[in-house]
């Protein structure tokens, strides 16, 4: 190896290592932010407290291991896998699309899953081999996996251009809101509320079994995503440059789309639709961790966790008493952390 | 030795046929073939087919194997192409998509050897200043100098240039074609180069193929293809070609014709 090549590879080298250091910080963040959204609520559980149970349970008074096994654990978790999802989903869909606008509701996915959870708010139909309480998140997640598989049809066989599918969901999204504002116009005073809660996003509702779901379908999903860091790395350098050297674009936004589509329909069924989490998460991450996918997909995935998790502590901890829904706070907490990082990039020389 | 030969080659959009028939000078290792022709005359769409982008009829054949038979693996590890536009300005750096290109083709070299290839070729072409920049920073000649560093990272046995030149100025034009013919010379392989300076093709092209509408009008040699009629023909100019001391010639190009005069069919 030459000193040149040497120079080279260590200057890339360092940047590498200063981006692994970034990664360990957002995850020490994303404790830290975990602690205070399990430590927040009336109880006044102490951190003391939080440590003690995580690992002794038997050690905390009935009431205490109660809220904070069945209450404050399942919301904080479920909070960190609904924001993962979507950081990854946000930034694979951005990616294949070539649009920094693009998010997991660009494809009209979470508007299914609205839909779907207002046909069962609103018609309450009875679904075979269904619990009724299980009725809503059931009927998100199909209609929002059949906005996955219509995609997908349309990418297969009409063409796999990124103008088309972007078409196809604003399409979608445009269609879906209006069905859904049909079920406004029929449903009464109560379904409409339900509906609109819904909508806001709420991770309150959430218990194991839905926690152990959105885990299992990030984790599912994470290993594919890995295996196409290369070649989504290379897309940023244009699909005419992916193309040349024989990678097939139309396949891979195939199997991207069908990945995001999955990711966003678990993540919304059982906690509405949380906006902006897939929009911004991946802009922070490429603002802190550059455009290599090696870093930038471990790295939207922690930030959409972190600002889920942020707004999840501040729902508790704005209002004492009171939890606000945390659809209403993700964009108050992602918002200025993008404008400090965005003035700060300009800033530097 | 490499050895390229496109025979008979039809391309069709659609329903719309894009190329008629083009038959290629058959070329040799170490040889480039320049594809001139106004715009939209097919350079680009040839180049697709020849870099199995795009179906084609007719024989395209490399080492005496046809496109078909080699796979689509195995012609993309034989060929290398260069498309006409420029990488995305993004904020992905050129050492970047450098290494994610080589790491995407499983290229089987060790990261201090491929550090050290990406860093000569930035070398070559005058980027090692910019390295380490976001392509959205560079200008639109630096990141065609990134698309051609692309395109050489592997040793291909043919190379597609599709306008290599076109956003640089003319030092770095001579460079980059110098480049690629030392390329060629040293570890073989043949290049075809899609080019609108017709001075720079018959300077740098052993053959040229001229296409017009799909079709090609002359193939061969520079002082062959490049005449008075066909110039006329082709773009509608009229030319004076003059001989340049030291072997190979120049085009004067004297004024534009009226289209219609010269409306080639």
């Amino acid at each position: 190896m030459t000193d040149a090549s040497a120079s080279l590879h260590a200057r890339f080298g360092h940047i590498q290592r200063r981006r692994v250091l970034v990664l360990g910080l957002l995850t020490l963040a994303l404790l830290l932010c975990l602690g205070l959204d399990l430590m927040a609520g009336p109880a006044g559980l102490t951190a003391e407290q939080i440590l003690r149970g995580l690992f002794d349970p038997e050690s905390l008074e009935l009431r205490h291991r109660i809220i904070l096994w069945q209450v404050r654990l399942p919301d904080a978790l479920i909070a960190l896998s609904v924001g993962a999802a979507l950081g990854l989903a946000g930034v694979e869909t951005q990616t294949i699309l070539d649009n920094p606008l693009a998010s997991p509701f660009t494809l009209g996915v979470s508007s299914s899953a609205m839909l779907g959870a207002g046909i069962a708010i609103v018609l309450a139909p009875a679904l075979p081999f269904v619990p009724e309480t299980a009725v809503l998140p059931v009927m998100a997640l199909v209609f929002a996996l059949g906005c996955g598989g219509l995609i997908l049809l349309v990418v297969q066989f009409v063409g796999g251009a990124r103008e088309t599918v972007v078409l196809f969901g604003i399409a979608m999204v445009f269609l879906c809101n209006a069905l859904t504002s049909a079920l406004h116009y029929i449903a009464d005073a109560d379904g409409i509320q339900q509906i609109v809660f819904w909508t806001i996003g709420n991770l309150t509702k959430a218990g194991w079994t839905e926690v152990w779901i959105v885990t299992a379908c990030f984790l599912a999903v994470l290993p594919f995503s890995l295996r196409h860091v290369w070649l989504m790395t290379l897309l940023r350098g244009g699909e005419a440059h992916a193309r040349s050297v024989g990678i097939d674009v139309a396949r891979l936004r195939l199997w991207v789309i069908l990945r995001s589509s999955i990711l966003t329909a678990f993540a919304v069924c059982f906690v509405g639709t949380i906006a902006f989490i897939g929009l911004v998460g991946p802009h922070i991450a490429r603002l802190l961790l550059g455009e290599d996918h090696r870093m930038l997909v471990p790295g939207s995935a922690l930030c959409g966790a972190l600002i889920l998790s942020a707004a999840s502590f501040l729902s508790k901890a704005l209002i004492s008493g009171a939890i606000i829904p945390v659809g209403i706070l993700t964009a108050l907490v992602g918002v200025p952390v993008l404008l400090a990082l965005l003035i700060g990039q300009r800033r530097r020389p | 030795m490499t050895r390229l030969r496109a025979q008979g080659v039809s391309a069709h959009y659609g329903r719309t046929q894009i190329l008629f028939d083009v038959t290629l000078p058959d070329m040799a290792n170490g040889e480039i073939l320049g594809l001139l022709g106004p715009n939209a005359s097919g350079k680009s769409t040839l180049m697709r087919c020849l870099s199995r982008e795009m179906r084609a009829d007719g024989l395209i054949a490399l080492d005496d194997m046809a496109q078909g038979d080699y796979g689509p693996a195995g012609w993309r590890d034989k060929v290398a192409a260069m498309p006409q536009s420029p990488p995305s300005p993004s904020a992905l750096l050129p050492t970047e998509l450098m290494w994610s290109t080589a790491r995407a083709l499983a290229l089987d070299i060790p990261d201090a050897a491929l550090a050290a290839r990406i860093e000569a070729m930035f070398a070559a072409l005058g980027l090692s200043s910019v390295a380490l920049s976001p392509l959205h920073t560079l200008s639109g000649g630096k990141r065609q100098l990134v698309g051609l560093a692309l395109a050489l990272i592997r040793e291909p046995a043919l190379l597609l240039l599709d306008e290599p030149t076109s956003a640089l100025d003319l030092h770095w034009r001579m460079v980059v074609l110098d480049l690629v013919r030392d390329r060629l010379a040293q570890r073989g392989g043949v290049a075809i180069a899609a080019l609108h300076d017709i001075d720079l093709a018959a300077r740098y092209c052993d053959q040229l193929a001229l296409l017009s509408q799909g079709r090609v009008v002359a193939a061969g040699p520079p002082a062959e293809v490049l005449t008075p009629e066909t110039l006329a023909a082709v773009f509608q100019v009229e030319a004076e070609i003059v001989a340049r001391p030291g072997g190979g010639i120049l085009v004067h190009i004297v004024r534009p014709l009226p289209r219609a005069l010269h409306r080639h069919g």
